[in-house]
């Protein structure tokens, strides 16, 4: 009995490894052989045109800011759906997948609709001077509607076991409820936050499909790593196209290497 | 376990008879009927889908007896001529831009001579026009309106649509030309500084035509840089599309070849070859021009002249010194347009 469990386990462990192995691992591995096909040298050249850079540092200085308002607003979001008690709660909890579930070349639609010169919205942010879409700030709009369920996720189930006992212990002892919050309640939700920042994170590296719709794509203002990619492929510069791809990879990497260290670091705190 | 293998069993059955039941059908249809494998660029569908295929269907039915089917794919020109290279069989190759096709031929895939006398592989034609808005409110008149200010440009990206090239194309040439009748000769500052006075004033640059007309019906942007096939196939739909034909702009070319390593496997050459040859007959060459586009059959040409104005400084490839000089003078990597979108990006 026991060793036909042992022979199962093995069983199912190789299947996964060769399904991740074949899935995920197979075609990372093939954009490196690829690069060594053409030519490494003329790969580092073109990551290092002036565009190619401009690409990049936009796609990180609006994946940063996505980040900064999706850490408060969705650790907001989770706080209120676990500790509030309110109609239409179960619909708002099931309303945070909704972005994964649209795909986000409509989210681009949608949101150029919305926010559009011709749009009501629009219109009245126009007269004001504020250029919500084909623009930076269009992106950050972007990547934070295509992100937003990953901070909520991940702090959600951390708010749900917590105990409240250490929270009514500082209160007892005397402390504020911003003292509760920053001191008590913040320290223990910080490895979930910094997860789901890392993730929507290393989402906003790659995220083509709602950008290329409302940013505007101009070189050097409005166009981020993955329209340029985009755009050196359709114009048959492979290796263009290559090197900021395998920057991109290189970013991903580096975020999933700093999320591991951070879920060591969360199950160190409990 | 066993519950887990059984769905993968199954789900390997259904794939396996789901194949089975596509080649099944394909053979039997090939038996009975011809079928041409068409890969197209977006612009020309509705005129190939509504028009130029059914009526080639019908000839070929009286001519031989027998039926004949499209698959029809359309892409993007560049990311059709990639698609044809990596694999997809597609028997005729229609193109926006004659590097598309080249590139097939260079590949192996179409025998040389596709482009030869007296077709020259060119099945239709269009020009660069300026879209405006309805009214023209901001009083455009031709090129030198496109520097202003307060005038908003859209067109989409070189990068990601062949097609665009021709736009970036006729801006760089519009320059020669104001050069050429301001100084007396066609100055290449003058031009640069042209294309850079335009990119400066573009708002969107959308991954394709069609979405940059798209972008321009949302409400963004005063102009809009387009092919005037794009312009009159909005005027047949019954939009308010205003455009000017400006005195000095580019011909369009699109080619059309038979791809012969396809053909060969498909073993259909016989009516691969009499469908290319029906696109240049006064019948699809009509076809094309209610579309949109300017025929290549100097008869048509003559039906549809009120309706497609020749340009009084029209120019080609040929006044740039041929396509593969201009391509590489504006966009290779110290290209004009390239440098030209670097210098701005210093301006902010």
């Amino acid at each position: 009995m026991r060793s036909e469990g042992q022979h199962r386990g093995l069983l199912l462990r190789s299947f996964a490894l060769l399904y991740v192995g074949l899935l995920i691992l197979l075609p990372i591995f093939a954009v490196g052989v690829k690069t060594f096909s053409t030519s490494p040298a003329r790969v580092l050249h073109e990551l290092f045109t002036p565009v190619a850079l401009a690409s990049l540092r936009l796609t990180i200085l609006t994946a940063f800011a996505m980040v900064a308002v999706n850490v408060v607003t969705g650790t907001a979001t989770a706080w209120v759906l676990v500790r509030y008690r309110f109609p239409g709660r179960k619909v708002l909890d099931s309303l945070v997948d909704l972005p994964f579930a649209i795909p986000t070349v409509v989210t681009g639609i949608m949101l150029a609709a919305l926010y559009g010169p011709r749009s009501v919205v629009g219109r009245v942010l126009g007269r004001y001077g504020i250029e919500m879409v084909y623009s930076r700030v269009g992106i950050v709009l972007a990547l934070l509607f295509v992100t937003f369920p990953f901070v909520v996720r991940s702090v959600q189930p951390v708010l749900m076991a917590w105990e409240k006992e250490a929270e009514e212990a500082a209160q007892t002892l005397g402390a504020s409820p911003f003292q509760v919050f920053a001191k008590v309640i913040l320290p223990a939700l910080r490895p979930s936050i910094l997860t789901g920042a890392a993730l929507s994170f290393s989402r906003a590296l790659g995220e083509f499909g709602s950008i290329v719709v409302l940013a505007g794509n101009i070189p050097f203002k409005t166009q981020v790593a993955a329209v340029y990619v985009y755009g050196e492929m359709e114009s048959s510069n492979l290796e263009g196209a290559l090197g900021v791809s395998l920057a991109l990879l290189l970013f991903s990497f580096l975020i999933l290497l700093l999320l591991n260290l951070l879920q060591r670091w969360s199950h160190r705190y409990e | 376990m066993k519950k887990g293998l059984a769905f993968l069993l199954m789900g390997v059955m259904a794939l396996a008879v789901v194949g089975c039941g596509k080649k099944a059908g394909s053979s039997q249809q090939e038996k009975t009927q011809a079928v041409i494998t068409l890969g197209a660029y977006t612009v020309p569908k509705e005129a190939y889908q509504k028009e130029i295929l059914p009526l080639f269907a019908k000839k070929w039915k009286a001519l031989s007896g027998t039926e004949v089917s499209f698959r029809e794919s359309y892409l993007a020109s560049g990311a059709q001529s990639r698609a044809i290279l990596s694999g997809f069989e597609a028997d005729v190759a229609a193109l926006s831009v004659p590097e598309d096709v080249a590139r097939l031929e260079k590949n192996g895939l179409i025998q040389p001579g596709w482009n030869g006398a007296p077709r020259r592989g060119i099945v239709t034609r269009s020009v660069v026009v300026i879209v405006t808005r309805p009214g023209n409110p901001k009083g455009i008149k031709g090129w030198k309106d496109l520097t202003r200010a307060d005038v908003e440009v859209l067109y989409p990206s070189p990068k990601t649509s062949g097609g665009a090239m021709w736009i970036v194309d006729a801006i760089y040439g519009a320059g020669l030309k104001m050069a050429e009748q301001e100084t007396g000769k066609a100055d290449p500052a003058y031009a640069r500084k042209f294309l850079k006075d335009v990119q400066r004033r573009v708002k969107v640059m959308d991954k394709s035509g069609r979405a940059s007309v798209t972008t321009f019906e949302n409400g963004v942007g005063d102009v809009l840089l387009t092919y005037e096939n794009e312009a009159l196939l909005r005027q047949m739909e019954k939009k308010d599309f205003p455009f000017i034909v400006p005195d000095a702009t580019m011909l369009i070319e699109n080619p059309a070849a038979i791809v012969d390593k396809n053909v060969d496997r498909h073993s259909n050459r016989e009516v691969v070859k009499a469908f290319l040859d029906f696109l240049w007959t006064p019948e699809a060459q009509r076809a094309y021009a209610r579309y949109g586009f300017r025929p290549v059959d100097p008869e048509v040409e003559k039906e549809f002249a009120s309706k497609f104005v020749v340009p009084s400084q029209l120019f080609d490839f040929n006044y740039f010194g041929g396509e593969e000089a201009l391509s590489k003078l504006l966009y290779g990597e110290k290209g004009v347009w390239t440098q030209v979108l670097e210098e701005l990006s210093h301006e902010e």
